[in-house]
């Protein structure tokens, strides 16, 4: 009796300090979203006030002028491409190198593992894409993304992939099937919740990302989200309401992302960190 | 056997070594050679210069304050990120009732760009921002500060707001290794009459090693890349104040110093790889013999 009240009077404590700490992340979300609701002097407070009327206006206003429905697009596809190259493209090395133990093999893996640790050479990468004549492009964007994002695909494919018997290729390839028909026909159904890990991770990373956009998208219709964002805060360096609209538009899409893939996330995190 | 190996033909591993290797590996390769010459936007000419450009890194104040800065953001957010992301994961493990609710709420700044946090955190770190009305709300006016403008303590503001953001995400990893932990051997602890701070630092710790490690590699290699937030608050200012390695390339590279900016980069790759190889391999021997 006394042992377990004990834990309940400490699992109230720490619960009430939790709930403390949790305004902590809470408030300065709030302090945006409200903020995106007010007028542009309204707003300069950055208080926990409720609008006087709500500008369901500043959301039109952030859409129309700040040319968001293009770098939506842009986004979205850039985003989309390079998740979808790197899912097939990681899953794929990741099956040969899971199966073949040999030396070439391992030596391989450590080569993508690498890429986990440095950090890739900005200056260099922008010769090399003009080398190949397409600095500026979505395109160059789309297959550095698709790069950069290989060693942690790998990492998780590979981890995971370990895990299918190998007796169920080994049927099949006495049943005459291709290492392309293994492949598709019984790896990929098997992997389908790590396909949709890395797509949630992939997706997240890159559509939140800025760092590519600052050097590699250099003509504005070709912008992103972040870096259109990034634009109309220097121009509309007063109108706090409307960068907060366009800040929680920018957010929307990886927040809906994330209350449907929550389970991938957590699933993926659990993979990579613990048994990894 | 030798023919049920060649089943698995290596042309499927092709195409993503062929992205990685053009758009990664490359130019990481390149750079090593191009930190050691005169590389300049508008010379064709290359020259080899030696270790010049290194030496200038060391010379140059600002590049060494960039050092500096780039050391005392890793040192801070990964102490930050993983103390407290440890404790809110032990807190979280617990039989609360709110506990599905909190983690929700601490996890959800880290699926936000930083671009989006670092904007919003500006106006709240003004002299007249949100942060010092708080803190003279509640009587702590001596600690009220011009964040982001005062140079000696930018770098540590904006390693906070990192902190801020993604502890939570530290956290859920760290909860995924709590949850790996089997009950039982916390049962035959209290039966031997261990203590919880027994059992936390006998059993706990050693078995969460593995997410440990990867938090540890993570906020680190994280930590020493930092370019995204300082851009946006402080585009490394006042003055150079908050300069770190990520804005130092951005500022050589529009100079057109491009041989310097690949020196700098080339220098992190070093320092990163110097200090995440034998933590990687330190860490994987600890848990092999835990």
């Amino acid at each position: 009796m006394g042992y377990t009240r004990k834990i309940t009077i400490r699992n109230y404590v720490v619960e009430g300090f939790l709930i403390l700490a949790s305004l902590l992340v809470l408030l300065p979300l709030v302090v945006l979203i409200l903020g995106s609701f007010k007028t542009s002097a309204e707003v300069l407070s950055f208080s926990l006030s409720l609008p006087e009327t709500w500008q369901f206006s500043n959301y039109v206003r952030v859409f129309q002028e700040g040319g968001l429905s293009r770098a939506f697009l842009n986004s979205i596809w850039i985003t989309g491409v390079s998740s979808i190259i790197n899912i097939i493209a990681s899953s794929a090395a990741s099956f040969i190198l899971a199966r073949r133990e040999t030396k070439v093999s391992g030596t391989i893996y450590m080569y993508f593992f690498m890429g986990l640790i440095a950090p890739m050479s900005i200056i260099t990468t922008i010769r090399v894409v003009q080398g190949l004549g397409f600095y500026g492009s979505i395109s160059s964007v789309i297959l550095i993304y698709a790069a950069l994002n290989t060693a942690f695909s790998v990492f998780l494919y590979s981890g995971f992939i370990k895990t299918i018997p190998r007796a169920l290729d080994e049927v099949a390839f006495l049943e005459g099937a291709s290492v392309f028909g293994v492949f598709f026909r019984i790896v990929t159904p098997l992997i389908l919740p790590v396909n949709a890990t890395v797509a949630i991770m992939v997706f997240m990373s890159v559509w939140n990302d800025i760092t590519i956009p600052v050097y590699f998208l250099t003509d504005s219709s070709t912008w992103t989200m972040p870096l259109s964002i990034y634009n109309f805060y220097g121009k509309y360096s007063r109108d706090w309401n409307l960068i907060f609209a366009n800040l929680v538009l920018t957010s929307l899409p990886v927040f809906i992302l994330y209350l449907f893939g929550q389970k991938y996330i957590v699933s993926g995190l659990t993979a990579g960190a613990v048994k990894g | 056997m030798k023919r049920a190996k060649n089943l698995y033909s290596y042309y499927m591993v092709f195409p993503a070594l062929l992205i990685y290797s053009i758009f990664f590996v490359v130019p990481a390769i390149a750079a090593f050679y191009y930190s050691f010459t005169d590389w300049r936007l508008d010379r064709i000419d290359l020259k080899f210069v030696g270790w010049a450009n290194f030496e200038k890194i060391f010379s140059d104040k600002t590049l060494i304050l960039a050092l500096k800065n780039t050391a005392i953001f890793a040192i801070v957010t990964v102490i930050g990120k993983n103390l407290i992301g440890l404790l809110l994961a032990v807190a979280l493990n617990m039989r609360l009732k709110t506990k599905n609710l909190l983690r929700a709420i601490f996890y959800s700044p880290s699926i936000l760009s930083i671009l989006v946090i670092s904007i919003l955190f500006t106006p709240m770190l003004r002299t007249e921002g949100t942060i010092n009305s708080l803190l003279e709300a509640v009587g702590l006016h001596s600690l009220s500060q011009a964040w982001l403008t005062n140079p000696s303590i930018v770098i540590w503001t904006i390693a906070i707001v990192s902190i801020w953001q993604s502890a939570g995400f530290q956290m859920a990893i760290y909860l995924a290794g709590l949850q790996s932990i089997s009950q039982e051997y916390y049962e035959a602890a209290k039966i031997d009459g261990a203590s919880s701070w027994k059992s936390f630092f006998k059993i706990t710790l050693p078995l969460l090693l593995p997410a440990i490690n990867i938090n540890l590699m993570l906020t680190l290699i994280g930590g020493l890349k930092v370019f995204s937030e300082v851009y946006v608050m402080t585009g490394g200012g006042p003055g150079n104040a908050s300069q770190v390695v990520g804005t130092i390339i951005l500022r050589s590279f529009g100079e057109g110093n491009w041989g310097l900016g690949t020196a700098v980069n080339t220098l992190l790759f070093v320092v990163v790889t110097i200090i995440a190889i034998p933590l990687l391999i330190f860490m994987r021997r600890k848990e092999v013999t835990e």
